[in-house]
């Protein structure tokens, strides 16, 4: 005789099954015209990030840049994925444009250098 | 040799800079440009930003966003652009700055003739510059306000410096050594002087990406009519028809895409979803399998597979309207 909890079980154990074997409810979704259009202009350089993944990393690296937290969502939201997936990987070396005058910083010293070994002689005027 | 002389490796020193400044060839000079090109322009109501220090980005911007007609200043942008970690702002924050304000972000051809159309046309443009070397970059973001082709001159708004004048050529070359990036914010509708689809629809997708849907609307608007055999302008309206829940116009919209360009697996793809909505389950399979066919090989591949498999648990009803 069966019991009434092996009975139960068995219920459940149908259900569970039941439940695997139904229809998953995937929402429909469709491909992006960003999607199609990188897709076109580039066939390799495959996407390996994750898009979500990204993004998380990037607003680490930037908070740890020093962006603003009050800054951060609306600068990363104006972003698209494969934008942040540069940035996830290059943000350390992708170009900065910065200050021009620094410029005329490094040629001084590259001068000074040049001077100091010998190579060239043009502070021999100061003293 | 008297001892005067300087060791012999140093008088092949002035060869060597001759050999670097002469061997490589920047671009060419004004003067090669299209004849039918003014021969000086001159953009003098572009406004100014004099820079603080290293936000050559924040100024640059604020002079193209503001000579495109956005309210805006250099200080304002300062916490929308500018990377303290890097003392500088990067390529890409610009873009998606000029996204936030409103404006298309067009990425010009790398030439300076396509910078001296836009100038012909009354609108300034950004660059990045590398002032120094490949291996030892110094970054800077400059507006392009005018050239002149007789005196090989190009006239920018850099830094401090409200009008600088330089030769075509050290242009050329601070320009070439940043790759030539040059970015135009144009207003959602306009049309740069000499349009290039991937570059136009690759800007109005990521406002699209974005949520900024009234101006890539009226991008993908505008692109239609410059190209209208292209099938992408089509695709991008098809998606924000579906995005905004209007499936008979994003159908009817993703069908002329495909017309346009039979083998583009995006449009194919998202048909299919669109035909399966409506409960036209068998043309979207036969719809999937074509997009399938397609997308082999390339970045969608994974995105037609997901769809195909979705497809494949649903049963035909027979609730397809008849065509």
């Amino acid at each position: 005789m069966k019991s009434l909890l092996q009975r139960a079980l068995v219920y459940v154990l149908a259900l569970s099954v039941l439940g695997l074997s139904s229809p998953v409810v995937v929402e429909a979704q469709i491909i992006g015209t960003l999607a199609a259009v990188e897709a076109q202009q580039r066939d390799k350089d495959l996407a390996t990030v994750n898009g979500a993944l990204a993004r998380e990393e990037v607003r680490q690296k930037m908070t740890e840049m020093g962006v603003d937290a009050q800054q951060l969502d609306a600068r990363i939201a104006a972003m698209t994925d494969s934008e942040l997936r540069s940035l996830a990987t290059d943000i350390e070396s992708m170009p900065a444009g910065g200050d021009a005058l620094a410029v005329i910083g490094i040629v001084f010293l590259v001068l000074l250098i040049l001077e100091a070994v010998g190579v060239i002689d043009i502070f021999k005027k100061f003293p | 040799m008297t001892p005067d002389d300087p060791p012999m490796l140093y008088r092949f020193i002035p060869f060597l800079f001759l050999a670097l400044a002469g061997c490589v060839s920047h671009g060419p000079a004004l003067n090669a440009i299209d004849r039918s090109l003014p021969e000086r322009v001159e953009l003098t109501e572009t406004p100014f930003f004099p820079q603080e220090d290293y936000q050559c980005g924040p100024a640059a911007l604020a002079t193209v966003l503001r000579a495109s007609g956005v309210d805006t200043t250099s200080e304002a942008l300062v916490p929308e652009v500018y990377l303290p970690g890097r003392q500088g702002s990067l390529q890409t924050e610009l873009i998606a700055s000029t996204r936030t304000h409103g404006r298309l972000p067009y990425l010009l051809a790398p030439g300076i003739e396509d910078i001296a159309a836009e100038l012909a046309a009354g609108r300034p443009v950004l660059v990045l510059q590398n002032l120094l070397l490949r291996s030892l970059p110094q970054w800077h973001y400059a507006v392009v306000v005018g050239y002149d082709r007789d005196e090989e001159q190009v006239i920018l708004r850099s830094g401090t410096t409200q009008r600088l004048v330089m030769s075509t050529r050290k242009f050329q070359k601070t320009w070439a050594l940043a790759d030539r990036w040059a970015l135009l914010p144009l207003q959602p509708g306009d049309a740069p002087a000499r349009p290039d689809l991937d570059r136009y629809m690759a800007a109005a997708a990521g406002l699209e990406a974005t949520g900024r849907v009234d101006a890539a609307t009226a991008s993908y608007t505008r692109a239609q009519s410059l190209w209208p055999q292209a099938a992408l302008p089509w695709l991008g309206l098809a998606n924000l028809a579906y995005a905004r829940g209007d499936f008979p116009v994003a159908e009817n919209a993703y069908v002329a895409a495909i017309e346009r360009d039979p083998t583009n697996a995006a449009a194919r793809n998202n048909l299919a979803e669109t035909l399966a909505r409506r409960g036209c389950v068998n043309d979207a399979k036969r719809e999937i399998v074509r997009a399938l066919e397609f997308a082999q090989g390339t970045s969608l591949e994974k995105d037609v597979m997901a769809t195909a498999t979705r497809l494949q648990g649903l049963r035909d009803e027979g609730t397809c309207p008849a065509s």
